[in-house]
């Protein structure tokens, strides 16, 4: 939706895919054309590639811009694009290739000059073990091919080491259906800071600044924030340049992003590259005014960026929340049905992204995240009192959602103060200490329902009893009350 | 008409009079409530504050949502409140618990076996949905009486996955 309203901006006419499950689906409707690719399942849909190439040749489509998700950081699919005549709206295959390793992605790093985490690999257990001694604890256990925190295991002492990199191993495997492993430093306190870069096809490459995503839960952002709290101008043009010389490693080309731990003296280290398009990239466009995902066609067309460095100034403050379909105050366990409410917060400072209205499905087929909300302002405080009050305006229904987790975020003194990492919202925020505060107001207002239902089915009675038709009657009962 | 509504465990007396007065435990309210014509809204002006919400009926409780918050109601008119009490099923914490599926996935595991004294919360399934291995937690404190799948199983929504009953019971 995001992407097809930057193209509909540059009067480029869209073509969309759908499954069995999105038919109604806002991109399908808003699109110049769409395309049914198969059942709900993404492997059967969103996932085949072939079928997206012969849609596209079918439409007769000059590029395809994968979003993110799915197909977006698959260098086959990439390669695929180029070899049918397609642009790939993002990094050439190479860069995606060289990043999508983990390994080769820290190997490319170190060799750009871009600091990393201390780590070691090796091939058997016994190197492992043998360079975990470098390594120093504690230490994490990855996988090569890993993501989302499978294949990862947290190591405090040499003697735990075997049982993890064995366990590491193993999910890796089933995972990922590789189980090479590799050890990394545990930063302790370590923020997610990553920086934005745009690059266009010429080898002009430029930083967006930052962005403060180290509100997670099971590795995935919830909260994201730019600028950060911790990062001044000299860390950011510091961290920038960095950024830069690691996009220009890969030649990169397109929208991408330089993930870093942030440690608590302002050492950072390379964690991994973004090859496309991030959810929290609104933020960012917000305090620089660039619309990234417009910059991302203007490049698949060869143009050259329109901006220098020295262009790039960050104003206001802007916070993301992502609205999941989850119950936060029931260890947020997702939450399925059919919207049957969803009235948007408005008014000044406000932006939200979304695909979902009233009558859609939120299904188990994919991710639960059902818009993001964010919020602009001139100062970090004011966009917080900004989306606080953004968040007791938006109203969905059918589904719980986490808007209180987000509340109860938005009102906690270590958020306020900026005092988090990325353990935070796992480790020391917990729901149970919000009071609800309208229980008495939510009781009188459900009982006045009741009630009103109570006495309309009192006036309508049971067929049989009434002569003519309860319709009948109770639009006469309507006109007479008139 | 007199009402015993249940919030958050929360009970309150709420006497309906006339169109324009209430009585909440007691103590009087001026009200004025509306269906905005904005359908989906309602709007409740109580002693002159103003309150917006959402409210629908879902299997025989109200779902109120105002301000971010999404309030679970009980509403029961003393007559079915007395039924429910002499019946002894007034309050969930008493009885047979059954741990429904929230909505289709994949059982990952099953960490309790039947017969198993569990606490309230603990893990008693993990079913994979929605891309996220989601714990199941019980409900309750008392004695796993049945479990009927096994890791490996698809289920449905609002399949019954588990049985927890109290413990004098077995």
């Amino acid at each position: 939706m995001r992407i097809l309203r930057a193209c509909h901006e540059l009067g480029i006419s869209t073509v969309a895919v759908f499954s069995d499950a999105d038919r109604n689906a806002l991109h399908v409707r808003y699109a110049t054309e769409a395309y049914h690719i198969g059942p709900s399942a993404a492997r059967d849909s969103y996932l085949r590639m072939d079928k997206i190439i012969e849609i596209a040749k079918l439409s007769g489509a000059e590029a395809i811009h994968p979003g993110y998700g799915f197909l977006s950081e698959r260098a086959e699919f990439a390669q695929m694009c180029v070899d049918n005549g397609i642009v790939f709206v993002g990094p050439p295959p190479e860069a995606i290739e060289i990043m999508g390793d983990k390994q080769t992605a820290r190997e490319t790093a170190v060799a750009a000059g871009v600091p990393i985490v201390p780590g070691a690999s090796g091939e058997t257990d016994e190197e492992l073990i043998e360079a975990a001694k470098t390594v120093g604890f504690p230490l994490l256990v990855k996988a090569s091919a890993g993501g989302g925190g499978k294949g990862m295991r947290p190591v405090y002492k040499s003697a735990d080491l075997p049982d993890a990199l064995a366990a590491a191993r193993r999910e890796a495997k089933a995972a990922f259906g590789d189980d090479t492993v590799y050890l990394e430093r545990l930063i302790e306190n370590g923020r997610h800071i990553e920086i934005q870069v745009l690059a266009d096809m010429h080898g002009n490459v430029i930083h967006l600044g930052e962005r403060e995503c180290s509100l997670q839960r099971r590795h995935q952002k919830v909260i994201e924030e730019s600028p950060s709290f911790v990062v001044d101008e000299e860390l950011r043009q510091r961290m920038g340049a960095i950024a830069v010389a690691a996009a220009k490693a890969v030649d990169y080309v397109s929208a991408g992003t330089i993930e870093f731990l942030l440690d608590r003296d302002k050492n950072f280290y390379f964690l991994e590259m973004n090859t496309r398009v991030q959810v929290e990239h609104p933020i960012t466009e917000l305090v620089t005014g660039v619309d990234i995902v417009q910059e991302q066609l203007r490049i698949a067309r060869g143009r050259r960026l329109r901006f220098n460095q020295e262009d790039i100034k960050m104003k206001g403050w802007a916070i993301e929340c992502r609205i999941n379909a989850e119950d936060p105050y029931n260890n947020y366990l997702p939450s399925t049905g059919m919207i049957t409410v969803s009235r948007l917060p408005t008014g000044p400072g406000v932006r939200i992204d979304t695909g979902v209205f009233p009558g859609s499905e939120i299904t188990p087929y994919y991710d639960s995240m059902i818009s993001k909300l964010i919020c602009y302002g001139e100062t970090r405080g004011e966009a917080i009192l900004r989306m606080r009050r953004a968040l007791e305006e938006y109203r969905v229904m059918g589904v719980k959602t986490n808007i209180p987790f987000h509340q109860h975020m938005m009102d906690s003194h270590r958020f306020l103060t900026g005092q988090f990492d990325t353990h935070f919202v796992e480790e020391r925020f917990s729901m149970s200490d919000r009071e609800a505060p309208l229980v008495m107001e939510a009781a009188i207002l459900a009982t006045l329902m009741a009630h009103e239902q109570g006495q309309k089915a009192s006036q309508i009675v049971a067929p049989g009893d009434r002569d003519t038709s309860n319709w009948k009657w109770y639009s006469r009962w309507e006109r007479l009350r008139k | 008409m007199k009402y015993i509504t249940t919030v958050n465990d929360e009970e309150f007396i709420i006497e309906i009079e006339h169109n324009n007065q209430i009585l909440v435990n007691g103590v009087r309210y001026d009200i004025d409530f509306q269906h905005s014509p904005e359908a989906d809204a309602l709007s409740l002006l109580l002693n002159h504050r103003s309150f917006e919400a959402v409210v629908e009926e879902r299997d025989d409780v109200w779902e109120v949502l105002t301000k971010g918050e999404l309030y679970t109601v009980k509403v029961q008119d003393e007559r079915a409140y007395r039924l429910a009490k002499a019946r002894g099923v007034a309050s969930d914490v008493t009885g047979e618990a059954q741990m429904k599926s929230p909505m289709p996935g994949l059982i990952v595991a099953v960490p309790v076996s039947e017969g198993q004294h569990v606490e309230k919360g603990d893990k008693v399934i993990i079913l994979e949905s929605m891309k996220m291995e989601n714990e199941l937690r019980a409900p309750k404190a008392g004695i796993v009486a049945r479990i009927s799948v096994e890791a490996g199983a698809s289920v449905e929504k609002d399949q019954v996955l588990a049985v927890i009953v109290d413990e004098e019971e077995e």
